[in-house]
């Protein structure tokens, strides 16, 4: 009984600790200012940011469920190379990412001088906005998915093949459904990392400003007051959107 | 007809088994655990793949090349019951038909809940119910399709024996009245025995002896097969 008191001690000091930079949204920085130099600026990130990232996460759930269904499910001794390939991804260090990347698809490589050639720019673009957030989230999709896929019994999977379920309809009915609550964890991770990603981004896409880019352009040009509306915003968005995903998950399966 | 040659190796032996069936029939694989019984059965199923050998079933060739799962014109119960813990009762046994809505309204699939009493259970979730009902839900659900070919691993252990002699009895009325090719495994006599009248038994990944039970019985082909059947 005691013992079970000093562990809540233990937990309750260990959360304050964990939460504590939150109490710097008290802190006295003066008169909260909307916009830094430019007006509209604020509003403009937060749209840049929620319509960006969607679309980039749409395309990491997209083009990484298969490949983490694969690694999980199909993959024989090729596994340990597709692997390492998303480790890669995801040990990358986010400002060695943006540096990479615009060199990469930069104008003197074929592949950038292509993009050129299509009208795509490469950098300070929609486009360069959404392609960085993809690199920087879709290792992280990748490996949380595929623990979540590889966590569903196998032997279920082949009980709805033999049952007459082609693979498609297997992954539906039995795959999905017993995965889901780690598929929505895998999409949290991802949004919050696409969302707050801020080495990478400010390489190749200083604009159109997102969020983290725009807070530090707030930041360097009019100071903390400036910074404190859109840091609650910024917040705001990256952490309830994969609570919500969480409990919507929860409440299906309960 | 079900032919199949499988030749398969594992820790210490290979498997090396011929297996037919003719239609309607029912053959008993009988032998000691780790005989590769179920290496046999796992194989025709197609969970696992013969090294070589051919797996026929009508005009369908399952081996080689393997025929996916979904292809395969058969049903397979092992001693798990894999039920899907998300669904209900009634929809784990229609899973595998069209339309299982509707298909819950048919006669067959309201004869599979009533002879295996799952009326009071059918609107559960299978995740929330007891073992025994599990053994009775499973089975529904494979004989829902009607498969032309039921294979049977070990369905039977840890279950009380009334319960054994209830699923066995059920089996027994639906593969007369269906005629599907039935190919159960165990290790014990008395319950393979009452199930199939033919046997084939195996011992280290081979058919040492083949016929009726009777026969079997008065005179064993080995005496590691001699032993089984009287310590079974």
């Amino acid at each position: 009984m005691r013992s079970n008191w000093m562990n809540r001690l233990a937990m309750a000091a260990f959360t304050i600790a964990l939460l504590y930079p939150l109490a710097g949204l008290g802190a006295p920085v003066g008169r909260w200012r909307w916009d830094g130099g430019i007006p509209g600026s604020t509003a403009s990130a937060v749209r840049v940011s929620l319509a960006l990232t969607a679309l980039a996460i749409a395309i990491v759930i997209v083009a990484g469920t298969p490949v983490a269904w694969y690694l999980a499910r199909r993959a024989g001794r090729d596994r340990v190379v597709w692997e390492a390939a998303v480790l890669i991804s995801v040990l990358t260090p986010p400002l060695a990412l943006g540096l990479l990347l615009s060199l990469a698809y930069g104008p003197a490589t074929v592949i950038g001088r292509l993009l050129i050639r299509l009208g795509v720019p490469a950098s300070n673009s929609a486009a360069a906005f959404v392609a960085t957030q993809v690199y920087a989230s879709a290792g992280y999709y990748i490996v949380a998915a595929r623990a979540a896929i590889a966590a569903v019994p196998r032997e279920l999977e082949q009980t709805a093949a033999l049952l007459g379920l082609a693979p498609a309809a297997v992954f539906r009915r039995v795959t999905f459904p017993l995965a889901r609550l780690g598929l929505a964890a895998a999409v949290s991770i991802a949004w919050v990392r696409a969302l707050g990603e801020f080495g990478a981004v400010i390489v190749t896409a200083y604009y159109p400003a997102g969020m983290p880019v725009q807070i530090w352009i707030n930041l360097q040009t009019a100071g903390m007051p400036a910074v404190m509306p859109l840091l609650i915003i910024f917040l705001l968005t990256a952490l309830p959107l994969p609570w919500l995903i969480h409990l919507l998950a929860q409440a299906r399966d309960a | 007809m079900l032919d199949a040659r499988i030749i398969k190796a594992r820790a210490g032996f290979t498997v090396e088994a011929h297996i037919r069936l003719g239609a309607g029939e029912r053959l008993a694989l009988f032998g000691a655990s780790g005989a590769g019984k179920s290496t046999v059965l796992g194989c025709i199923a197609g969970i696992e793949n013969p090294d070589s050998g051919e797996i026929r079933m009508g005009a369908d060739t399952m081996f080689p090349p393997p025929l996916p799962l979904h292809r395969r014109p058969l049903a397979y119960l092992t001693q798990k019951d894999l039920l899907f813990p998300h669904l209900s009762v009634a929809e784990n046994v229609v899973f595998g038909l069209a339309n299982g809505a509707a298909a819950e309204a048919t006669r067959w699939v309201g004869e599979l809940r009533e002879r295996l009493g799952l009326e009071a259970i059918w609107p559960n979730r299978a995740a929330n119910i007891s073992g025994g009902e599990a053994r009775r839900v499973a089975l529904a659900r494979m004989l829902a399709r009607r498969p032309p070919l039921v294979l049977l691993d070990e369905p039977f252990v840890a279950l009380d024996r009334p319960l054994i002699r209830d699923l066995i009895a059920a089996l027994d009325e639906w593969q007369r009245r269906l005629g599907f090719m039935l190919l159960a495994v165990d290790h014990r006599a008395e319950i393979l025995a009452r199930l199939c009248p033919q046997v084939a038994a195996i011992e280290r990944g081979r058919v040492v002896q083949q016929g009726d039970w009777n026969a079997i019985i008065a005179a064993p082909a080995t005496p590691a097969l001699a032993q089984l059947l009287t310590s079974a």
